[in-house]
């Protein structure tokens, strides 16, 4: 390639104005996202009932409501099944659904590519009622197990996407060498195929989980007298909002934290591998 | 055996099992599809036909819900002005949305040293690992009309907002803009990072200003992503309902008028009614109107890759 020289000055003015304003920008625009979460934290440790400025003074005392709140802490539980159990069943059939897109092919292949993705472009009140209709026939209405199914079908959708990602980055030959070396599929997939995509796996499950936890209309529609944590926080909104959210709020947000800090590890690796190329292929 | 194959390079083929990998892991997606996604669509298309009679739903082909609800598009409940709301605040929601997020994207590509990247993106989408619900909350406390950016423009002597935004089609943009940011932020980000750097160099060199370089090159080669971006924040802030119903406070004020979003009729008309077959049958007026909207977007998207191409 022959070198280009690029004429530039000694100093360029408008390049640094342009970085400047750029920089300004983005602050800016982290502030308006980081706004209402910096919020809710402060305002779970302040006296104040309601939340205005200036605070009165540092406290617990919404923290010790909260374990007091026997509503908002059955919801909690009710979430913290719900959301691994829909978690962990979307991450098996979203494996075996990338794992056949991706090795084999047979009639109507695209079609079930698409319409493993369509949930995803559905909104979720659309899919509460549709699932609500079902499950009143079969009187699973107002039962968490009829929550867990219908979080199912939402949150395979972007597992099954996370581990396509990772399986496509898997050379064939890795499976071809376990089979000549005397592996049946069945071992070669969960010696060789499951641990390579193992990241994908555990993306994909933290991804579930965490459209799970957080989904509310579908929840809202079908879980009846058994709500779930946005079902029960939903209704404190509407009726008198109490700053014992403010608590839960900065709970969930620290296991947020923990999922993302899980997520940064697993996931950015996928996004901004177009700038790393190379490293994706070492197991 | 083994070695055989591997001397002349053919593939093994592996043992089968009773259980032949093949049909499990194609079995697996397709019972689950079929089951659980397309039985409970195709039975919620039929139920929208079905009616309550004593509080009981009735099977059978009847169009009365529809008929019911042609019959108020205009009168009592308005779902014709529900659904211009929806498409008002939807669409401008997303042109904030955009309008917000892609100088964001440009300023992450552009100003950030490459090894920091990851890290601020990282930020950029840290709101959307959090609770939708509880954002919405933040965001009650903080534009309430003795909320915490009123008091806080109060104690600087500032008090022009004295009613506060909370109960406005104004506040569930905010909402809106706030939820769907990072996700668009990520779409946007792969598509501006992608754009060769040389070309911008190469633009530059041949003479262009930096403004021209960004209207000639960065602009068009983003458009794609801004075209799928735009109908992506569409069709979510049209399904949406919290942002509406806690931030909007159900019919919140717009140029439209204090009408309630069309997601938001359709979830408190079940609340009072529990009719189920009707609900449906309002629902399916919605996937409608989202199906025109992604035809738009895709058709849009593709004209705006053809343009490149």
């Amino acid at each position: 390639m022959p070198a280009v020289v690029i004429p530039r000055g000694p100093v360029d003015g408008e390049r640094f104005a342009l970085v400047a304003a750029g920089r300004a920008y983005l602050a800016l625009g982290f502030v308006f996202l980081m706004l209402p979460i910096v919020t809710l934290i402060v305002f779970s440790f302040q006296r104040n009932q309601y939340a205005s400025l200036p605070g009165q003074g540092w406290s617990l005392r919404w923290y010790v409501k909260l374990f007091q709140d026997d509503a908002l802490l059955a919801a909690l539980k009710n979430s913290l099944i719900v959301s691994p159990v829909a978690a962990t069943a979307a991450s098996v059939i979203g494996f075996f659904a990338a794992y056949a897109t991706h090795r084999f092919v047979f009639p109507g292949r695209a079609a079930l590519s698409i319409l493993l993705v369509v949930p995803v472009l559905i909104p979720p009140l659309i899919l509460g009622i549709a699932f609500l209709g079902l499950l009143s026939r079969l009187s699973l209405q107002g039962q968490l197990l009829g929550v867990i199914l219908t979080h199912v079908v939402l949150v395979t959708a972007p597992a099954t996407a996370i581990i396509q990602l990772r399986l496509a980055q898997m050379p064939p030959s890795l499976e071809e060498a376990a089979w000549n070396l005397g592996a049946s599929e069945w071992q070669a997939l969960v010696r060789v195929v499951v641990p390579f995509a193992a990241a994908g796996i555990a993306g994909g499950w933290l991804l579930a989980f965490t459209f799970s936890f957080d989904e509310f209309v579908i929840s809202w529609f079908v879980s009846g007298f058994d709500p779930t944590l946005p079902v029960a926080i939903y209704s404190y909104l509407v009726g008198s909002a109490d700053p014992s959210l403010n608590a839960i709020a900065t709970l969930v947000f620290v296991l947020s934290s923990l999922v993302l800090l899980g997520a940064e590890l697993l996931l950015m690796p996928f996004i901004v591998r177009a700038r790393r190329p190379g490293r994706a292929a070492v197991a | 055996m083994a070695d055989a194959a591997l001397a002349c390079g053919a593939v093994a083929e592996p043992a089968r099992g009773p259980w032949a990998l093949r049909a499990v892991s194609i079995a697996v997606p397709v019972a689950y599809t079929a089951a659980f996604f397309l039985v409970p669509l195709a039975f919620f298309v039929v139920l929208g036909f079905w009616r309550v009679q004593d509080y009981q739903v009735v099977p059978g082909f009847s169009l009365e819900n529809y008929r019911d609800i042609a019959g108020h598009i205009l009168a009592q409940s308005n779902y014709g002005i529900a659904i211009v709301q929806s498409f008002y605040v939807s669409a401008t929601t997303a042109l904030c949305a955009v309008a917000f997020c892609y100088p964001l994207v440009l300023a992450i590509v552009y100003t950030v040293p490459g090894r920091l990247q990851r890290l601020v993106l990282l930020f950029a989408v840290a709101p959307f690992w959090t609770s939708y619900i509880l954002r919405v909350f933040a965001w009650q406390i903080l534009l309430a009309r003795r909320g915490i950016i009123n008091t806080a423009a109060a104690s600087l002597g500032w008090d022009w907002m004295e009613q506060g935004w909370l109960n406005t089609q104004v506040a569930t943009r905010i909402g809106l803009v706030h939820y769907l940011a990072p996700v668009l932020v990520i779409i946007l980000y792969v598509s501006v990072s992608s754009i060769d750097r040389t070309l911008i160099e190469a633009a530059r060199e041949l003479g262009a200003s930096r403004l021209q370089a960004f209207r000639r090159v960065i602009w068009p080669l983003s458009r794609v992503g801004i075209t799928v971006s735009l109908s992506f924040a569409t069709i979510i802030g049209f399904g949406d309902v919290l942002s509406g119903s806690l931030l909007g406070g159900g019919a919140g004020r717009s140029i439209v008028g204090a009408v309630p979003l069309f997601s938001n009729m359709i979830m408190s008309d079940y609340a009072s009614s529990t009719n189920l077959p009707r609900t449906c049958a309002l629902a399916m007026i919605l996937v409608l109107i989202l199906a025109c909207i992604l035809v738009a977007g895709l058709r849009a998207a593709e004209r705006a890759q053809r343009a490149v191409a």
